[in-house]
């Protein structure tokens, strides 16, 4: 739609440009600017709280919506009377001095219908609002993920067959279901986080210590984006997540999938990636299947976890899902991995000094190991369910 | 003034026994020069002092603004770094909030309270000198940690357990808690001596229900700082025994639950949002009437329900907490408290455009940034009302919405009545006006550069944008309004380098002689204020005035002739008292300071090294012992009732002189 608007307005220019007039140009360059205009007004990016698809999600809106509408009615209100006065009532140069203008004190009538006025205005909003907060929180019928926040990333848990142990650890990428309800219980391991993927609901705190209950839900496939949005220390802005939401019969082959554990590489450079892998990473680290010291907690991170790689390659992105782990074409992004391996830090602001966030290799590993780690990082777990479009 | 006579080598005791008085108790005599000022007690010194303090510190929270701006005019910014960010915009909104604009406020309310009331100084002179002196030392003392390892880091809010010494191992977050921890004592000192002033010293016949809404408002906040700072002066006590004794208030590991701090701050932080906003409602409630040339609409309606606010505004805190995890019964409480907080606010702005209707507006500077404030203020408290509903608060609540929000209540509500306080009374203060048509340039700069800086933050908080992360990246579709926002802000960058050169030019046009004199009653005022020469005599009233009214001011002025019109009788500047008497005046004192100074080094041995905080006890019990042995008026210092140099002056205009002097006089005993 807005994509539309522009493309008329440059197609005006055209005609425009030909006639060469004067006029012709004013109008060109205003149509510019408001191409322009519309066009960054507009530009939404990749979250995108302005246009709901959860059930959730839809709900808030249409209640942000209403307030929206009632609170410009009043603005506007408002600002004509304010403006009315500017005009009406200013002094004029050829005003009497000593004529003074009519003295009022106050009108009880009136000033008790400005009072009333805004009570039954938000009686209404109210009475729309609580039932909301109710309906919003509480659990639904759908399956339990777990959410957990830590410096500066998320990770999800899925315990398939509810024995009350987690089969399936992931990072950055919470993959459910198409038309599901899912219930979160919503956790973190270190400061507070925010879990907010705005198009399926609104945010809901992750708090040390307490476990909070949110829902999301999407009545379509695709790839959400969502982020931290409660300050969470130095790397708040680099603590991204998406949602994958899949057609349930790639939701079960995802499942199917992730409870595979891994094996060992058979090639020879990413054999002894695995063994570097071994040596410099499994303190915190967990590769479900070969690399498990670490799942009870390390004592490297106050968080105490780091995230689990096990399929890492079936996720769009890593660290923090702040870099795509596939190019465009839909090859390996093995630059950006490479170099992430070699320099967290460097990359995304962080202080493994005070045990908050990935070390340094840069004194550790020397190029030809930074190729044969990234290489065995590689074998692990297939494609994406889903590449973001 | 008597403080420039000679003083006399020997001081004599009650007793009639005499002591050579002792170097270190001799009190300061200087009635010119730093000295006079650092010395003063005098509330209209120390109110300038705090508004001088406070423009400064403006200056640096807007350049912290400024740099955030910068951060944010490209995505990827790379102005500053993540880190430099974090300390960059807590210590923007902690400078704005504790250093300008709740300082500004304490200046307006020291300079004017007791002139509207009134009085000849605050209930306890010397303890006012010492709020000012622990804010003075508290501001240096949040600001030491620039230099000191980087500045606090986990936010104005401060939650925990990000505030640890675990996630934050600097000395910042100590800082912040000592700072404020001192900052509060100097607010909660100034609450309490402006309290008794205005319930102890307001003139005869000023009733509870004649006093200007000023006043009035001043009351309230003073209130609602007595009752939050304890709040967070808890909260502080055990963030700082959590980092520097190692407790575990907010440690979970031991057990502790982190939303304790959400509702500690909060219980303060909301009734600190009316703390800063009350003031300025105060002021146009002033100046409104003044420039409408017609009375406040509803005096009794504005007052109560300010009042109204004040109760109200202990009942909405967990507001700030609808996504914390409260469970739905406290989220639709707060939610529907939170809603109806805004009818005693939306009858404030109704009556002040019913209060313009039907007037003879004079849009004088003061003026514009009053209605600037009616206006911007509505906006603020229309996106405010949106919050208040939870659900579209989970969408709202860490975006740029609530920046925005905020921003139109603190800077185009608190700050625009500051700004038009300033213009207002600075004839008052300063014996000139500033410079009206730059004025009207610093008005519609600031008033652009406002809306182009903060209204698109609405837009990009509806689109997603986060607070508080130190970048955007280009996929997010913020470039475009994001440097409009930027733009913006150098527009106001620009107003306030306008109205800077206004005061300098207008000072200098004064002293010149090119800048004239104020009179007494410039705006034709209304209030007692402008009952008395300008600049403001040191001793504020040749003799108490008898009050009959609101407004009784202007009352003397307009009068109902026969047939009941009212008819100017009388202009102010003529029936205004001239100043020309020199009654007794409580004493300067060298221990406010003293005591003062000794809050910084208490603080700094607490993160240090505790010899440190062994200095601080010097000075602090030193300075308590001093001031214990001094009187609160000096026997030696010259006293109107003696006689010796300045006898009453026969003309007086009211025969009363020395009675009412002797109400004033016996009230300052701090």
């Amino acid at each position: 739609m807005k994509v539309k608007i522009n493309t008329s307005t440059e197609g005006t220019t055209r005609t425009m440009r030909k006639q060469g007039s004067l006029f012709g140009k004013t109008v060109r360059l205003s149509g510019l600017l408001l191409a322009a205009a519309a066009l960054a007004s507009c530009a939404t990016g990749r979250i995108d709280p302005t246009d709901p698809v959860g059930e959730n999600a839809k709900q808030i809106d249409g209640i942000m919506r209403l307030s929206g509408y009632m609170a410009s009615a009043v603005g506007i209100f408002v600002a004509a009377a304010v403006i009315i006065v500017i005009v009406k009532f200013r002094a004029r140069p050829d005003d009497d001095p000593n004529e003074l203008p009519k003295q009022i004190h106050g009108n009880k009538k009136a000033e008790l219908t400005w009072t009333l006025i805004p009570v039954v205005m938000l009686v209404f909003l109210a009475i729309v609002t609580i039932p909301a907060v109710f309906d919003l929180s509480g659990k639904s019928d759908g399956r339990t993920i777990k959410v957990e926040g830590q410096q500066w990333w998320w990770q999800f848990s899925y315990d398939v067959d509810e024995d009350g142990t987690d089969d399936i650890v992931t990072a950055n990428e919470i993959v459910i279901p198409v038309g599901e309800e899912i219930n979160l219980e919503i956790h973190s391991n270190d400061v507070i986080h925010s879990f907010w993927i705005p198009q399926l609901n609104g945010k809901k705190d992750a708090v040390p210590g307490r476990i909070h209950h949110w829902r999301i839900s999407s009545p379509e496939p695709g790839i959400f984006y969502g982020e931290c949005v409660e300050f969470c220390g130095l790397s708040h802005a680099n603590m991204q997540m998406r949602a994958v939401v899949l057609n349930s019969n790639d939701y079960e082959a995802w499942v199917q999938q992730q409870l595979q554990p891994s094996t060992i590489p058979t090639s020879a450079a990413a054999k002894r990636g695995y063994e570097l892998f071994g040596r410099h990473c499994v303190s915190c680290h967990v590769i479900d299947g070969v690399y498990e010291s670490a799942a009870d907690g390390n004592a490297n991170l106050l968080s105490g976890v780091a995230p689990n790689l096990t399929h890492l390659m079936t996720r769009t992105s890593f660290a923090g899902s702040l870099f795509e782990l596939y190019n465009d074409d839909g090859s390996a992004n093995i630059a950006e991995l490479r170099e992430w391996v070699r320099d967290a830090p460097d990359r995304k602001p962080s202080r493994p000094d005070n045990r908050q966030g990935m070390i340094s290799f840069v004194e550790t590993l020397n190029n030809s190991e930074l190729d044969d780690l990234v290489t065995y990082l590689l074998t692990l777990g297939g494609k994406p369910p889903l590449m973001p479009s | 003034m008597a403080m420039t006579e000679e003083r006399p080598e020997i001081l004599e005791l009650e007793t009639g026994e005499t002591t050579p008085s002792t170097g270190a108790f001799a009190r300061p005599t200087h009635a010119t020069g730093w000295r006079a000022w650092i010395f003063t007690v005098d509330h209209k010194k120390i109110g300038i002092m705090y508004g001088a303090v406070a423009m400064f510190w403006f200056l640096w929270g807007g350049i912290e603004a400024m740099l955030i701006r910068m951060q944010l005019f490209t995505p990827n910014g790379t102005v500053l770094t993540a880190n430099q960010y974090n300390q960059i915009f807590t210590m923007h909104a902690v400078t704005m909030v504790f250093l300008v604009v709740m300082p500004l406020a304490a200046a307006f309310a020291n300079y004017i309270v007791p002139l509207q009331i009134g009085a000849r100084d605050v209930a306890f002179p010397r303890l006012n000198a010492l709020g000012l002196w622990i804010f003075i030392f508290a501001g240096i003392f949040l600001n030491l940690s620039w230099f000191l390892g980087g500045g606090p880091d986990g936010g104005w809010f401060a939650y925990a357990p990000n505030t640890s010494v675990a996630y934050s191992p600097g000395n910042g977050m100590d800082f912040y808690s000592l700072g404020l921890q001192i900052a509060g004592i100097a607010s909660l000192i100034g609450s309490i001596n402006l309290i008794v002033t205005v319930v102890n010293m307001r003139a005869p016949g000023m009733t509870m229900l004649r006093m200007p809404v000023f006043t009035w408002m001043i009351l309230v906040v003073q209130f609602l700082l007595l009752l939050s700072l304890p709040v967070i002066t808890v909260a502080l006590v055990l963030l700082s025994f959590d980092r520097t004794f190692d407790a575990n208030f907010f440690n979970v590991a031991m057990g502790a639950d982190p939303l304790l701090w959400q509702h500690l701050f909060w219980i303060f932080g909301h009734p600190e949002v009316y703390i800063l906003i009350l003031p300025s409602f105060g002021i146009v409630s002033e100046t409104l009437p003044v420039f409408s040339r017609k009375p406040l609409f509803g005096y009794s309606v504005i007052v109560i329900s300010g009042a109204a606010i004040g109760f109200m505004g202990w009942g909405v805190w967990a507001h700030h907490m609808f996504v914390s995890g409260l469970g739905p019964v406290g989220v639709a409480a707060f939610s529907a408290t939170t809603m109806f907080i805004a009818v005693p606010t939306g009858v404030k702005i109704l009556n002040w455009i019913a209060t313009m209707w039907g007037g003879n507006l004079r849009f004088t500077v003061a003026m514009m940034f009053s209605v600037s404030l009616v206006s911007m203020f509505t906006i603020g408290g229309l996106s405010g009302v949106m919050h208040a509903i939870a659900p579209a608060d989970t969408q709202q609540t860490d975006t740029y919405f609530i920046v925005a929000h905020f921003h139109y209540v603190l800077f185009g509500g608190a700050l625009m009545g500051l700004f038009a306080g300033m213009y207002y009374w600075w004839p008052k203060a300063f014996g000139y006006q500033l410079n009206e048509g730059l004025g009207k340039w610093h008005f519609w700069i600031v008033l652009l550069g406002f809306n182009m800086a903060f209204g698109p933050m609405h837009i990009l908080g509806l689109q997603g944008m986060a607070r508080r992360h130190s970048q955007y990246g280009p996929e997010d579709g913020f470039d475009f309004w994001n440097a409009v926002a930027t733009i913006g802000s150098f527009f106001i960058l620009i107003g306030m380098i306008v109205f800077a050169v206004n005061i300098v030019r207008s000072w200098l046009g004064y002293k010149a002689g090119k800048v004239p004199q104020a009179p007494a009653d410039p705006w034709d005022g209304r209030t007692l204020e402008w009952a008395i020469a300008s600049p403001t005599p040191e001793h504020n009233f040749d003799y108490v005035p008898i009050v009959t009214d609101v407004d009784d001011f202007w009352h003397k002025k307009y009068q109902p002739d026969e047939t009941g019109k009212l008819r100017k009788v009388a202009d102010g500047n003529d029936i205004a008292q001239i100043g020309d008497q020199h009654p007794h005046l409580p004493s300067p004192s060298y221990w406010p300071i003293v005591l003062a100074a000794g809050l910084p080094f208490i603080a700094l041995g607490l993160i240090y090294n505790l010899w440190l905080s062994g200095i601080g006890l010097v000075f602090l019990l030193g300075g308590m012992f001093g001031w214990s042995l001094e009187p609160a008026t000096d026997p030696d210092a010259g006293h109107g009732d003696h006689g010796d140099d300045h006898a009453p002056d026969p003309d007086t205009p009211d025969g009363d002189e020395s009675e009412a002097a002797e109400v004033v006089e016996e009230a300052p005993v701090g």
